[in-house]
């Protein structure tokens, strides 16, 4: 056959398709280790590809009654705190190892040094401890994440409200100046959003909608609308009209051969869209930098997060886990919708 | 085609048009007229009437702009983006075209690579920023990568990269992220190119390049306007990646100015007439570029419809 390949040409293939596959997965290793690390992994070298679920630590008893507690980061056992004090432990391996084990049960451990000598103890590591800490640190990250759910459903309601009465009139009626419409409607997807963001914080104040979640949608919706609008347009214009004719004569109202024919065939397009609206909602975070101040969402949490936290890093990582899983389950979705949209590319 | 069939259809069996039906397309658009009047027209109007007046509300037509022009970094971020959108696009399209013309292989395997090719698609930006953040640091896990396979016998200080050193480096970064999303739309081209034509060519003699060049490319083409041109727009509003792993003036876009000024020194009366008037220039730029894709994809459409 005529594409078959010789063998060099598959070996350069399976090379490059391998890079590839390697480029894309490591990172991604490497950052899931990130935001499972405790403090004192992140300070590690080399790092490993994957979080060590236990945390071990050497502990010798001191002449004046204290532990001194070594820890190996890779080059071999260095000394790291010397002390007795219940709580200052508890902080200790808190912060630096994500043991959550109170003071007195660490000293309880330890005390087995006064007979035995130096000796090492393995402790479980709260895997989930960057995630609480998050939460706790990060001033409103639950709320920021409450806050980001609202933004974006809201930001849906709109655009596809509207969006999608554009997309259908466009699809199934000739009027005066559709032409137009559509090269309107084109230059207001290609705008960029934050050309207008700050006047439109300046009208949003005015309307007292400044740093509110409905606020936000409203920016959020301007491209969308028009890029809902387009998707639709194209969708509805593949529904069979004939079908929709065939439910007019047996009586059935427009409305009723819209909501029981046109809008489940078009649901795909639909779903697509929605969820194009959600990611842009989602992940942005220069908008919500412009038009909010105390309702953040959970984007620009993680942001100022990795801005201000150059030690917790593991941290903000830990908040972009939460923010990602949504979007790659979104994203995955869309994926089947994605080719069928660019199947015929025409804008 | 479609002015065809809407016409025979009212002749068909459907009552006809009254003057209400008529009317109908503009209720629907309405909705869209309003709110784009209101939260588009208006911020639009706004800015562009901040960029014409000085602090003391004055017409101005260039006073804006000279602050602009004399601000710190304006000159770098003007090449930076200038740069980075040329290097990325062209960078991001080659491999794309590559993955692409591969993955549309029958093999085995071609899903799931093609599955893990996309996955970079769906990570926010601020993961992919502490992501490679994490990676470009002296103790991070490139150098890890990179001592392991004994590549350097010390390791490398990336953040220390100064000028295009550094925008190389976000080219890179944004290589990563964005290349699927490309790649997905070439993919979604070449599934209209038949298996029929290929082998039609290649009874009449013609060789792989030809076939590159005279069916596959044109095929194409459609499709690579189409997306080359929206990436050029996603392109010259690069900054996310440039503040979140590089920080704030290390490699000045025209986007990453704007963020600056509004999120490092607000409150300050020529901070906000610089971010409008560069999400001014920003904007004109993207239109520019629309009006040159308009110009490119309706030369496109034609030729395409010649073809069918």
């Amino acid at each position: 056959m005529m594409d078959r390949l010789s063998i060099v040409q598959k070996t350069v293939m399976s090379i490059f398709l391998a890079g590839m596959a390697l480029v894309v997965v490591i990172p991604l290793l490497f950052f899931g280790t990130v935001a499972f690390s405790n403090a004192a992994e992140m300070s590690e070298f080399p790092k490993s590809l994957f979080p060590s679920s236990t945390v071990t630590v050497r502990v010798e008893p001191t002449e004046s009654g204290s532990y001194e507690v070594f820890y190996d980061s890779g080059e071999g056992y260095e000394s790291i705190i010397t002390t007795k004090d219940a709580e200052k432990l508890e902080k200790h391996f808190r912060r630096q190892y994500s043991v959550t084990l109170s003071g007195e049960e660490i000293l309880a451990d330890f005390s087995q040094t006064l007979e035995n000598g130096p000796m090492e103890f393995t402790y479980k590591k709260d895997m989930f401890y960057n995630f609480k800490q998050f939460f706790s640190i990060v001033p409103n990250a639950a709320e920021a994440l409450k806050n980001s759910i609202v933004v974006s459903l809201l930001t849906i309601l709109i655009s596809l409200g509207i969006g999608s009465l554009a997309g259908y009139a466009m699809a199934r009626f000739q009027f005066a100046g559709k032409e137009q419409f559509n090269v309107a409607m084109l230059i207001v997807r290609m705008f960029p959003v934050v050309g207008i963001s700050i006047p439109m914080a300046v009208l949003l104040i005015q309307m007292g909608l400044y740093d509110t979640l409905l606020g936000l949608a409203l920016l959020y919706s301007v491209p969308n609308i028009a890029l809902t609008a387009w998707i639709t347009n194209s969708i509805f214009i593949g529904i069979n009209k004939e079908l929709e004719e065939a439910s007019m004569v047996f009586g059935a109202n427009s409305f009723q051969t819209f909501m029981r024919i046109t809008l489940p065939l078009a649901f795909p397009a639909l779903a697509a869209s929605s969820m194009y609206s959600f990611l842009t909602a989602w992940n942005d975070t220069i908008s919500a930098l412009i038009l909010s101040n105390e309702n953040q969402t959970l984007a620009l949490v993680v942001y100022k997060a990795i801005g201000t936290t150059s030690s917790g890093i593991q941290y903000a990582a830990a908040g972009s886990i939460v923010l990602i899983l949504p979007a790659l389950v979104f994203t995955f979705i869309i994926r089947r919708y994605i080719g069928q949209m660019w199947g015929g590319v025409e804008l | 085609m479609s002015k065809s069939t809407g016409q025979a259809a009212s002749t068909v069996g459907i009552p006809k048009k009254s003057s209400f039906s008529r009317i109908i397309p503009y209720v629907l658009l309405a909705p869209v007229f309003i709110y784009y009047a209101v939260f588009w027209l208006l911020p639009v109007v706004s800015g562009v009437k901040e960029v014409f007046t000085d602090l003391n509300g004055d017409f101005t037509l260039v006073g804006n702009f000279k602050l602009m022009a004399e601000s710190d970094l304006f000159n770098e971020a003007v090449m930076n983006t200038a740069a980075f959108a040329v290097i990325s696009v062209i960078l991001q399209y080659l491999l794309a075209l590559v993955l692409a013309v591969l993955l549309s292989r029958k093999f085995k395997g071609a899903k799931l690579l093609m599955f893990v090719a996309m996955i970079p698609m769906a990570i926010t930006p601020t993961a992919t920023a502490i992501l490679w953040k994490t990676g470009l640091v002296r103790d991070g896990w490139i150098n890890t990568l990179l001592l392991q396979f004994h590549l350097i016998s010390e390791p490398l200080v990336f953040m220390n990269a100064e000028g295009f050193k550094a925008v190389l480096m976000v080219i890179l970064i944004d290589t990563w992220t964005v290349t699927p999303s490309v790649m997905i739309i070439l993919i979604a081209g070449l599934q209209g190119l038949q298996r029929e034509m290929k082998e039609a060519a290649y009874t009449f003699g013609a060789n792989k390049w030809q076939i590159f060049k005279d069916i596959v490319l044109p095929i194409l083409k459609p499709s690579i306007t189409t997306s080359i041109i929206m990436r050029l727009i996603a392109a010259i509003q690069v900054w996310a990646i440039a503040v979140m792993v590089m920080g704030y003036s290390k490699t000045p876009f025209l986007v990453e100015r704007i963020a600056f000024y509004v999120d490092v020194v607000p409150g300050v009366d020529t901070s906000t007439k610089l971010a409008f008037t560069y999400s001014f220039l920003t904007t004109i730029v993207v239109l520019l570029a629309t009006v040159v894709y308009l110009k490119v994809s309706h030369k496109g459409v034609q030729k395409g419809g010649e073809q069918a």
